[in-house]
C-alpha cells in the first residue's frame, strides 16, 4: 500500500524532478520498511521498488527495458543500495528490539530480587515473586515447595493464585525429579494446560513453579528462557532461606550444648567440692580418733556413705551427659585384658565378696574404643551383678570378637530377672521390683547410653539354670595381628 | 628434711583450702593459700613455694590458663586438683605442664603420695644409677632389670618405656609423652605401639594374679608406675 502511495506521488512529481529524484522517494520507502517490517518483507519491498521504478519511470517508461547506460548503472546501484539499506535498518531495529527486551528482562529480574529476595518473610517474598511472574508473562502462577524430607509437597502454596490439579502435580513431580521443565511449551507432554518449572537452587531443587497461561497464549524462546531464569532465581532465594534457617538451627543447638556443658561443669563442681571437703575431713579425723573400735567403725561407715554418694553423683552427671547428647567417645587402641582388669579395680570393694573370674581370649587383638567409657560400662555391670547375687557366688567377665564386634559379657549366679522386667531394665531410673535398697536405677541406663554412643548395643538375658547375663556388643576396628607381630 | 617445704594451694573454695592446710601441715609442709589465679601467680613469684596444688575450676582465670602462665617461667612441681569430668581436662592439664593430678573427692593418703611423687623430680633420677621399687630393680648403668632378684630380659623398646616410667615413678605419664620419649616426636599418634609394648612389659615384670599392680592404666590419659603407698 505504501508502495502504491509512493508510486502515486511519484507520478505527480516526476515531471518536475525527472526519474532520478523519484529513486530517492523509493529509497525512503525502503528505509521506512526496514524500520518496521520483517527481514524478508523488507527485501521484497526493496526489489519491488527497484522494478516498479524501472518499469514506470526509467525511460523508456512502461517497459523493463533501459535505454541509457547511465540509467542501467543507476538502476543497478538503486537495487544494491535499496537492499543494503533495507537490510541495515532492519538489523538496527532488531538489535534495538533485543536491547529493549533485555532491559525488560533485567528490570523484571531486578524486581524479583528486590521484592522476593529481600523480603523479611519468605512467604511474603514468594507472594511477590508470583505476582511478578503473573504481571510479566500474563499468566496465572502457583507453587509447590520441597518438604523437610526432601520430597515435593502436594499442597499448593498459599501465595498461589490457583489450585494445582492432581494431573499437574504429577507433572510437577516429574519436573522436580528430572530437574527440567515439563508440560506446556516443553518437550514433555506439551499438550498439558500448565507448564512446570523446577526451582533449581545451587545444590537442590527447592520446589516447582506451575504456570497456567491462557489457552491461546504463545511462548517464544526468549520468554521461555526468561521464565526459566525466574524459576532459578526463586529456587536460589528459597535455598538461601533454607540454608539460613539451617544455620540458625545449628547455632541454637551449639549454644544449648555449650550451656549444657557449662551447667554440668558447675553442678559437678558444686557437688564434688563439699564431698571432697567431707572426705578429707573424715580422713583427718581418722588420724585423731583413738584406735577405739566404735569410733573407727563410725568413720568407716561415713566413708562408705561418701563413696556411695560419690557414685550416685557420678551416675547422675553421666546420665545427664548422655541425655544432653554431649557424650562423644574418644576412640583409641586398647588392650581388652587391661580394660577388664581396670573395670574390676574400678568396681573396688563392692565386688570383693564375690569370686570374679575372667574368661577372655588371650590372643584378642587390640581394639579401638573409648577405654574410660567402656570400663565404666563394665564396672556398672559388675556392680549390678554383685548387687543381684549372693556373696561368694561367681561373676564371670568374658570377652571375645565376633564379626568385627567386641562382645563383653558379665554373668552372675543370682536369681536372674523376671521376664516381664527385661525390656525395661535399661530405662533411666527403672529399678527392679525386688531391688535391694540403695541404687538409683541409673547404672544400666548409663551402660546403655555409653554403648550406644559407640554405636553398639547392650542386652540382658537369663541363664540356665540360674543367673543373669549381660552382653555389650560394640563394633570395633581391630589392630591386625601382623602389626602386633612386627612390633614384637 | 631439715627445712620445711612450702606448698602453695590455689583453690577458690575456702573449705578445701582449710582441709588441705590440715593435711599438708600434718605432713610437715608450710602452707600458703591463694583464692584465685591472679593471687596464686603473684604468690608464686614472690614466695617461691616448693610445690603448687592447683584447682582447675577457678573463677576468672581458670586453672589451665594459670598453669600455662606459670610454666612460662617456672619449673615448680604442680599437682592439679580436678573433679572427675572425663580424661580430656586432665590430659590438657598434663600437656600444659602439670606433673600429676588428683581427682576430687580425694583420699588424704592418695594426695600425699602424689605430692611426694611430683617432688621426686627435683631430685633427679639420673643421679641414682639404680632404681628400687617393691620387687623391681632397674640398673640404669648396665641397662638391666630384675624382678625379685631375677633378671628379666627386656627388648630395647620395653626397656626405654620402663625407664621413662621409672623416671616419673608414682606420676602419671601421658600416652603422648611416652610415645614422644620412646618412639620420637613423629609417633605421638601411634598409640597402638604403646598398647602392644605395655602389654609385653606388663607380662614380663608384673606377677600374674591379683597381686598389687606395678603399672597402672589411667584410662584415656596414660600410665603410672605405682610407688608403694607409705602407711603412716
Amino acid at each position: 500500500m505504501a508502495t502504491g502511495a509512493v508510486t502515486a506521488v511519484s507520478f505527480l512529481v516526476a515531471p518536475m524532478t525527472g526519474h532520478v529524484g523519484i529513486a530517492l522517494l523509493y529509497l525512503f520507502l525502503v528505509v521506512l520498511a526496514g524500520l518496521t517490517l520483517a527481514r524478508w518483507t523488507v527485501l521484497f519491498v526493496a526489489s519491488a521498488s527497484a522494478l516498479i521504478w524501472n518499469f514506470l519511470f526509467i525511460p523508456p517508461r512502461f517497459t523493463i527495458y533501459i535505454e541509457k547506460v547511465e540509467d542501467v548503472m543507476l538502476f543497478a546501484m538503486f537495487f544494491v543500495v535499496a537492499i543494503a539499506l533495507g537490510h541495515t535498518t532492519n538489523k538496527l531495529r532488531g538489535s534495538q528490539l533485543a536491547q529493549q527486551q533485555r532491559e525488560l528482562r533485567t528490570a523484571a529480574l531486578y524486581e524479583l530480587v528486590r521484592q522476593a529476595g529481600l523480603a523479611h518473610d519468605i512467604d511474603a517474598g514468594l507472594g511477590a515473586a508470583l505476582a511478578l511472574v503473573e504481571a510479566t508473562f500474563g499468566v496465572k502462577a502457583a507453587l509447590l515447595l520441597r518438604l523437610k524430607d526432601h520430597t515435593l509437597s502436594r499442597e499448593t502454596h498459599a501465595a498461589s493464585s490457583f489450585k494445582i490439579e492432581p494431573r499437574a502435580i504429577e507433572l510437577a513431580e516429574h519436573a522436580f525429579a528430572g530437574k527440567s521443565p515439563t508440560g506446556r511449551f516443553t518437550q514433555t507432554l506439551p499438550d498439558a494446560d500448565t507448564m512446570h518449572l523446577p526451582l533449581k537452587g545451587r545444590s537442590a531443587v527447592m520446589g516447582v513453579l506451575v504456570i497456567l497461561p491462557a489457552a491461546e497464549k504463545r511462548f517464544g524462546a526468549p520468554e521461555k528462557e526468561l521464565i526459566e531464569t525466574f524459576a532459578v532465581l526463586i529456587g536460589t532465594i528459597l535455598e538461601r532461606d533454607h540454608l539460613l534457617a539451617a544455620l540458625k538451627h545449628a547455632e541454637i543447638i551449639e549454644a544449648s550444648e555449650r550451656l549444657q556443658r557449662a551447667l554440668l561443669q558447675s553442678v559437678s563442681h558444686e557437688l564434688k567440692t563439699p564431698l571432697a571437703a567431707v572426705q578429707a575431713g573424715v580422713e583427718t579425723l581418722t588420724g585423731a580418733v583413738s584406735a577405739d573400735g566404735k569410733e573407727e567403725s563410725a568413720v568407716l561407715e561415713i566413708q562408705t556413705a561418701l563413696w556411695r554418694l560419690d557414685r550416685v553423683i557420678n551416675n547422675l552427671l553421666n546420665m545427664s551427659r548422655i541425655e544432653s547428647g554431649v557424650v562423644q567417645p574418644m576412640l583409641d587402641w586398647c588392650d581388652v585384658g587391661e580394660l577388664i582388669e581396670n573395670s574390676i579395680d574400678l568396681a573396688g570393694a563392692a565386688i570383693h565378696e564375690h569370686r570374679i573370674s575372667i574368661d577372655s581370649d588371650p590372643t584378642l587383638p587390640m581394639v579401638k574404643l573409648d577405654q574410660a567409657l567402656v570400663e565404666q560400662c563394665l564396672c556398672n555391670l559388675l556392680l549390678n551383678a554383685a548387687a543381684w547375687s549372693e556373696s561368694q557366688s561367681s561373676i564371670t567377665v568374658g570377652a571375645r570378637l565376633q564379626a568385627n564386634q567386641l562382645l563383653l559379657t558379665v554373668q552372675d549366679e543370682g536369681k536372674g530377672m523376671p521376664p516381664a522386667e527385661l525390656p525395661r531394665i535399661f530405662d533411666t531410673f527403672y529399678r527392679g521390683q525386688a531391688a535391694k535398697p540403695g541404687g538409683t536405677g541409673l547404672g544400666l541406663a548409663i551402660v546403655d547410653g555409653f554403648v550406644r554412643a559407640h554405636g553398639g548395643k547392650v542386652r540382658a538375658a537369663n541363664r540356665q539354670p540360674q543367673g543373669a547375663e549381660f552382653e555389650i556388643a560394640i563394633p570395633v576396628e581391630t589392630l591386625p595381628a601382623t602389626v602386633t607381630e612386627k612390633l614384637a | 628434711m631439715s627445712e620445711k617445704l612450702t606448698a602453695l594451694v590455689i583453690d577458690d573454695e575456702k573449705q578445701i583450702r582449710k582441709l588441705l592446710r590440715i593435711i599438708l601441715e600434718d605432713q610437715d609442709y608450710r602452707v600458703l593459700e591463694a583464692e584465685n589465679g591472679r593471687q596464686g601467680l603473684a604468690d608464686l613469684a614472690q614466695r617461691k613455694p616448693d610445690v603448687v596444688l592447683l584447682d582447675l575450676g577457678l573463677p576468672e582465670i581458670d586453672g589451665l590458663t594459670v598453669l600455662k602462665h606459670l610454666r612460662e617461667w617456672s619449673h615448680v612441681p604442680v599437682l592439679v586438683l580436678s573433679v572427675r569430668d572425663g580424661p580430656a581436662d586432665k590430659v590438657a592439664a598434663l600437656d600444659a605442664g602439670a606433673d600429676d593430678y588428683v581427682t576430687k573427692p580425694f583420699a588424704a593418703v592418695e594426695l600425699t603420695a602424689r605430692l611426694r611423687a611430683v617432688q621426686r623430680r627435683s631430685q633427679s633420677v639420673d643421679d641414682e644409677p639404680v632404681f628400687h621399687m617393691a620387687h623391681l630393680t632397674i640398673d640404669f648403668t648396665s641397662r638391666t632389670v630384675a624382678v625379685k632378684g631375677e633378671e628379666v630380659k627386656l627388648t630395647a623398646t620395653e626397656y626405654a618405656l620402663l625407664k621413662v616410667l621409672a623416671q616419673h615413678a608414682g606420676k602419671v605419664v601421658t600416652h603422648k609423652h611416652l610415645l614422644r620419649e620412646v618412639w620420637g616426636p613423629n609417633a605421638e599418634e601411634q598409640s597402638q605401639y604403646l598398647r602392644v609394648y605395655m602389654n609385653h612389659l606388663r607380662k614380663k615384670i608384673e606377677s600374674p594374679g591379683k597381686a598389687e599392680k606395678l603399672l597402672r592404666t589411667e584410662s584415656g590419659i596414660g600410665y603410672r608406675l605405682m610407688l608403694p603407698m607409705k602407711q603412716e
